[in-house]
């Protein structure tokens, strides 16, 4: 077990190692000059300032010493200042990550709360017209796409019945957000929760189970159930950054004040040092999510536990 | 006894007569020849020039003359819609060519080199998986800038990993079979070995995953050009079509359904096409 976490463990290191060098050379792969893109949208600033800027950044500097400066000031907790305003953006970051984070671990919630028994339900009745039904409105769901899902449930829930609140960061305001990020991956989980009880079923386990003359609903809920949760389980750290993917549209639709809604402004704005930061902490983050994943894994699986 | 029969049986039936016994596949496949024929019929078929201001009054409900209606400069929205089934199919052959040609091409050599060549490219793909196709696709138009062209080779870019991983995986399983041996022995060079038998031996597989990578690439891009990261106006493409249309939400909701509608139909009929090959393909499934 502690060999498997270890691998682990030094595969998401080399992740965020990877998201490091990958950010430095971001902005050496900006068509032009960048610095000159940067500040394009502000009137009024002198070649000087700009070489100033570039010093600043440390632009000037030969790539590698420029690498490891960054790492330098990564480990004192420093992601550099936003070009417009100055403000420290790892700060920018902190304060919205837990809202980005809140809405994906409710949009998790809402998927597996719908996937899972509609999975179980379609693997229960494998092959009838109920399986067919619940197996088509999964690749339904999979097709729509969120924003106009999110759209869509704005329109009914907020506009047309004044339920909810249209935007906005609270409360009530996350259950639309969460719901359209829920919704599809329901759909996702639906499906890896059909097959995975499926392949399960056919497994000698089961076989006995059923042999020693145990009823159906029982070998299915006792046995079946909790063996076929490990492939979704499995699954989960690649659904949780899928779903921190789709937070930054939703987040976007709905005026969720996360850290994708602060990148795509960034991208507009083009604020390299956030766009930067950004893929830092979503890499990490999603490093660390499957890191906890792959534990929780690993304590449900016996064939890890015990190897 | 019952298997032979069955065997001898499913090699008369061709792979387009297995794919479209089952309903998915026919349904998708019809779907797909609609769309296709829609985008190519597109200057025949659409009643008015896609970016033609004042085709109508702005904001005409849909009516007989603007069957879905004009959106916010007078524009036919049928018009621009059928315009966009073009620029929706474009951007997923793009995309999906990128992925397609480049990760197919890491999956085989990872897997015919072995050793330290496969170590080396596997694991750096790993990394970039675990990056999310979100990611790189926001990060490559964070670089360069947005645009439709940007966005198609961000969003090819991005699935890269996964087409690799899938490649190495199915060319692991064609290097352990016999034939393979047999063309070494024979005497078949590298070059030879990797184009001319794995390559055609993993490209059913790739062919799946391209089917079902094309409905991704295609909400990718969408959804790019839903945040204006990707297709500028007065470009009629979908995502961007549905972004503008938010705004006339109360007044005008044919904006934001029609466009819709038409990114979800395109995108189901990739997913049941893809799900009906795999089952064609799949030797268990037993040739339904």
């Amino acid at each position: 077990m502690f060999r498997f976490l270890l691998q682990r463990l030094v595969m998401g290191l080399m992740t965020i190692l990877a998201a490091t060098i990958a950010v430095t050379l971001l902005i050496h792969l900006v068509p032009g000059d960048p610095v000159r893109i940067m500040y394009a949208q502000s009137q009024g600033t002198t070649p000087e300032q700009l070489e100033e800027i570039r010093a600043r950044l440390g632009l000037d500097q030969p790539i590698i010493l420029q690498y490891v400066a960054f790492l330098g000031r990564l480990a004192e907790g420093d992601l550099g200042t936003t070009i417009r305003g100055q403000q420290p953006v790892l700060d920018l970051l902190l304060v919205r990550l837990p809202n980005t984070l809140l809405l994906a671990v409710t949009a998790m919630a809402v998927a597996a709360a719908i996937g899972i028994p509609a999975g179980f339900i379609a693997a229960y009745n494998r092959g009838t017209w109920i399986d067919s039904a619940v197996m088509m409105g999964a690749i339904a769901g999979i097709s729509v796409p969120h924003f106009w899902l999110g759209l869509l449930l704005m329109f009914w829930f907020s506009v047309s019945l004044g339920w909810l609140p249209v935007a906005g960061t609270g409360p009530l305001s996350l259950i639309l957000p969460a719901l359209t990020l829920g919704l599809s991956n329901a759909a996702i989980m639906a499906r890896m929760m059909r097959s995975g009880m499926i392949d399960v079923m056919g497994q000698d386990f089961v076989r006995t189970a059923h042999a020693k003359g145990l009823p159906r609903g029982i070998v299915l809920r006792r046995h079946v159930m909790l063996a076929s949760l490990i492939p979704v389980v499995t699954m989960m750290g690649m659904q949780f950054a899928y779903l921190m993917g789709g937070a930054i549209v939703v987040e976007n639709i709905f005026a969720w004040n996360g850290i994708g809604r602060l990148a795509i402004q960034a991208i507009f704005q083009r604020d390299y040092p956030i766009i930067q930061g950004f893929v830092l902490i979503f890499a990490a983050t999603v490093v660390s999510v499957m890191f906890v994943l792959d534990v929780v894994y690993a304590l449900l699986d016996p064939r890890i536990r015990r190897g | 006894m019952t298997a032979l029969p069955e065997i001898v049986d499913r090699k008369a039936r061709p792979l387009w007569l297995r794919l479209i016994r089952q309903p998915g596949g026919a349904v998708g496949l019809t779907l797909l020849v609609l769309l296709f024929l829609t985008a190519v019929l597109a200057p025949i078929i659409a009643p008015f020039a896609p970016t033609k201001m004042g085709a109508g009054q702005p904001l005409t409900p849909p009516g007989a003359l603007h069957l879905l209606g004009t959106d916010e400069l007078g524009r036919d929205m049928l018009s621009r819609l059928i315009y966009g089934a073009r620029l929706t199919l474009w951007i997923g052959l793009i995309a999906v060519g990128i992925s397609l040609s480049l990760g197919t091409a890491i999956g085989l050599v990872a897997a015919y080199a072995g050793g330290f060549v496969e170590k080396l490219l596997m694991r750096s793909n790993d990394i970039l998986f675990s990056f999310t196709e979100t990611l790189i696709a926001l990060a490559f138009v964070a670089v360069l800038g947005p645009s439709l062209t940007n966005a198609m080779i961000a969003v090819g870019v991005a699935a890269i990993p996964f087409f690799a991983r899938s490649a190495y995986a199915a060319a692991l399983g064609e290097i352990a079979k016999p034939y393979l041996e047999g063309a070494i022995a024979a005497g078949a060079g590298h070059g030879r070995l990797v184009l001319l038998h794995l390559l055609p031996n993993v490209m059913p597989v790739m062919i799946v995953v391209a089917t079902l990578g094309l409905s991704n690439a295609i909400l990718a891009a969408a959804a790019l050009g839903f945040l204006g990261l990707g297709a500028q106006p007065p470009l009629p493409e979908w995502g961007y079509m549905l972004s503008s249309g938010r705004d006339f939400f109360n007044r005008a909701p044919w904006l934001m359904l029609y466009p819709g509608l038409a990114i979800a139909f395109t995108v189901f009929a990739f997913n049941i096409l893809g799900d009906a090959l795999r089952e064609a393909l799949d030797p268990r499934s037993g040739g339904r």
